[in-house]
C-alpha cells in the first residue's frame, strides 16, 4: 500500500514539474513565434542611427531606446536604494530586535509585502504631490519618486531575506569569532553577512525582477508614453512594463502589436542581464568579503 | 614562591533553561598543567569551559552566580567583573571546539583573523606572527608552501590544527578544548596529542575528552563534573 502511495507521489510530483516546465515554455514560445520578427535595431532605435541614439546625440522618436534606457534607470535606482536599507533592517531584525519590537516589526514586514503595488503606486503619488507642495515645485512624479516606491514594494523581500538568513546559520558559526575575541559588530560584519550572502542575494533577485516588471507603481509616479532618454532623476520617463501595458491596450493595427511582443522579449532579456550582474556581484562580493587575507 | 595556582572557581553556579549544571562547583587549577574534564555526555562539561571566557552569555536562557577568577600577567583578575573588557579576556583565553570550524578563507586569512580582529595592522609581523603559531601548532611544515590556498581542503586533523593555531596566534595565557580529537582518526588525534603536551610550558590547558586512555596521556590532573560538582579523580586507578 505505502509503495503504491509512493509511486503515485512520485507520478504526481512528476505532473506537476512538467506543467510548471511547460507554462514556461508556452509563454517563451509564444512570445518568440509573435514577436522575435520584430526585435530589430530598428525596434530599438526607430529612425535615428544606433550610434547617435547611444551617445545621446540624436532623440530617438520611434524606438524602444529610452524606455530600456529608464527601465535599466528604475530598476537600478530602487533597488540601490533597497539593498542598504533591506540589509541593515535585517541584520537589525535577526541580531538586534528581541521580543515585542520583534514581532511588531515583524509583523508590519510581513503586511508592506501584502500591499498591492497599486497602493504603493497611489502612496508614491501622494508622496509626489506633498513634495511639490510643500518642499519645491520642481518636485513632481519622476524617475526618482519611482525608485523609491519601487523600493518601498521590495525593501520587505530583502529585509526578510537577510533576516532569515542570518537566523539560520547554525549556531557553532556564531561562536568561532566571538571566541577569538571579535566584537558583536565584528562577528556581523566579518562572519556573518558573508556567511550569508546567498540568501541575501536571493532576495536580491526578487527584488530585481519585481521592479523591472511591475507596472502599477511606475504607472502612478512618473512613467509616460514618450520622455526620451532621462537627462535627471527628476524628469518623466519611459518604461518597457508601461510601454508594453499602453500598446496591448490601445493598439492600432498588428504591427504595433507585434512590437508590444518585440517589447516583451526585450524586457525579459533585460531582467536576464541583470540576473546575470547580480549573482555576478555576488560571487565577487563573496570572493572580496571571505578571501582576502 | 609564586602562587601556582592559575584559574579559582569558588561557589559556582550555573544553570540553563532552569536546568543546573553547576551547583556550588568549586575548582582550583594549577599554571602550566593539562586538566581533563570528564563525566557523560550532556552533563554540561562544554557548558562549564564557556563559563571561563564568559562564551555563555551569548546562549539565551543561562544564568550564573558565583566567582571565577583568573590570573592574568601574575594578577588575578574577576572575569565577570563589568569592568573587565570582555574581548581583552576572550583573546587571553583562547578555544577550540569539537569540529574544527576554520573560516572559509585562505589559510593565512584564518590564521591572521584574530589579530585583524584586534586591530593588528603591520603586515611583515604578521606574517611572522602566523608562522609561529603554525609552528607551534604542528602544521608549519605541512602548510608553508600553500598559505594561500582554502583552509577547507586541509584534511580533519590539520583544520582541527589550524583552529589551533588560530586560537594561539594571540598568545592566550589559556586555551580550552572541548574534545579536541573526538571527531579525527587516532593518528591525527596522536599528533594533536603531543602538540597539547608540548603547549603546557606556555599555556594552562583545560581540556573536556570522552576517551579514558587520552586523559591518561596527557592530563596532569583529572576531575569528574557529577551532580553539579568537580570530583578529583585518580586517574592511575582506571
Amino acid at each position: 500500500m505505502s509503495r503504491c502511495m509512493e509511486r503515485i507521489l512520485i507520478v504526481f510530483c512528476w505532473i506537476c514539474g512538467l506543467v510548471l516546465l511547460a507554462a514556461i515554455a508556452t509563454i517563451f514560445g509564444y512570445l518568440l513565434y509573435q514577436g522575435l520578427g520584430t526585435v530589430n535595431l530598428r525596434l530599438i532605435f526607430g529612425n535615428t542611427s544606433p550610434v547617435d541614439a547611444l551617445l545621446l546625440r540624436k532623440h530617438v522618436f520611434a524606438g524602444l531606446f529610452p524606455a530600456m534606457v529608464g527601465t535599466l534607470a528604475v530598476v537600478t535606482l530602487s533597488v540601490g536604494f533597497a539593498i542598504p536599507v533591506g540589509i541593515a533592517s535585517g541584520v537589525y531584525m535577526a541580531e538586534y530586535a528581541r521580543g515585542g519590537v520583534k514581532w511588531v516589526l515583524g509583523f508590519c514586514f510581513d503586511i508592506l509585502a501584502g500591499v498591492p503595488s497599486i497602493v504603493i503606486g497611489l502612496f508614491g503619488f501622494a508622496l509626489a504631490i506633498f513634495l511639490h507642495k510643500h518642499f519645491s515645485a520642481g518636485i513632481y512624479p519622476s524617475l526618482f519618486i519611482s525608485s523609491l516606491s519601487l523600493a518601498v514594494l521590495v525593501l520587505p523581500y530583502i529585509i526578510r531575506s537577510t533576516q532569515f538568513a542570518l537566523e539560520n546559520l547554525p549556531a557553532e558559526t556564531r561562536l568561532i569569532a566571538v571566541a577569538l575575541g571579535a566584537t558583536k559588530l565584528q562577528n556581523i560584519v566579518y562572519v556573518l553577512i558573508p556567511k550569508s550572502l546567498s540568501g541575501i542575494f536571493s532576495g536580491v533577485i526578487l527584488a530585481i525582477g519585481r521592479c523591472t516588471e511591475d507596472t502599477a507603481v511606475i504607472l502612478l509616479t512618473g512613467a509616460v508614453a514618450f520622455a526620451g532618454v532621462p537627462k535627471s532623476l527628476f524628469v518623466q520617463y519611459e518604461a518597457l512594463p508601461f510601454y508594453i501595458y499602453y500598446i496591448s491596450s490601445q493598439y492600432a493595427n498588428q504591427q504595433e502589436l507585434s512590437s508590444g511582443y518585440g517589447a516583451s522579449i526585450i524586457l525579459l532579456m533585460i531582467c536576464a542581464l541583470l540576473f546575470f550582474v547580480a549573482s555576478m556581484t555576488q560571487k565577487g562580493v563573496t570572493y572580496r568579503a571571505l578571501y582576502r587575507a | 614562591m609564586n602562587d601556582p595556582v592559575k584559574i579559582k572557581i569558588e561557589h559556582l553556579f550555573f544553570s540553563y533553561r532552569d536546568r543546573f549544571v553547576l551547583r556550588d562547583a568549586n575548582l582550583r587549577i594549577a599554571e602550566n598543567t593539562i586538566t581533563a574534564i570528564i563525566g557523560p555526555s550532556g552533563i554540561g562539561k562544554s557548558t562549564f569551559l564557556m563559563t571561563l571566557n564568559r562564551l555563555w552569555e551569548t546562549i539565551p536562557g543561562t544564568k550564573l552566580q558565583g566567582r571565577i577568577e583568573i590570573k592574568f600577567q601574575g594578577q588575578f583578575q574577576e572575569i565577570h567583573n563589568r569592568n573587565y573588557p570582555l574581548t581583552t579576556l576572550r583573546r587571553s583565553v583562547g578555544m577550540v571546539f569539537q569540529t574544527p570550524n576554520p573560516l572559509p578563507m585562505n589559510i593565512f586569512g584564518n590564521v591572521s583573523f584574530p589579530l585583524k580582529l584586534a586591530g593588528f595592522r603591520q603586515k611583515s609581523k604578521m606574517a611572522d606572527r602566523v608562522e609561529q603559531a603554525l609552528k607551534r601548532a604542528y602544521l608549519w611544515d605541512e602548510v608553508k608552501d600553500r598559505l594561500n590556498e582554502d583552509a577547507l581542503l586541509l584534511s580533519g586533523g590539520q583544520q582541527q590544527r589550524l583552529c589551533i593555531a588560530r586560537a594561539l596566534i594571540l598568545e592566550p595565557e589559556i586555551l580550552l578544548l572541548d574534545e579536541p580529537t573526538s571527531s579525527l582518526d587516532p593518528k591525527a588525534g596522536a599528533v594533536i596529542e603531543e602538540l597539547l603536551v608540548n603547549l603546557k610550558n606556555s599555556c594552562t590547558l583545560l581540556i573536556v575528552s570522552h576517551y579514558q586512555d587520552q586523559v591518561q596521556r596527557v592530563a596532569d590532573t583529572v576531575f569528574e563534573l557529577a551532580e553539579g560538582k568537580f570530583v578529583p579523580v585518580d586517574f592511575r586507578q582506571y
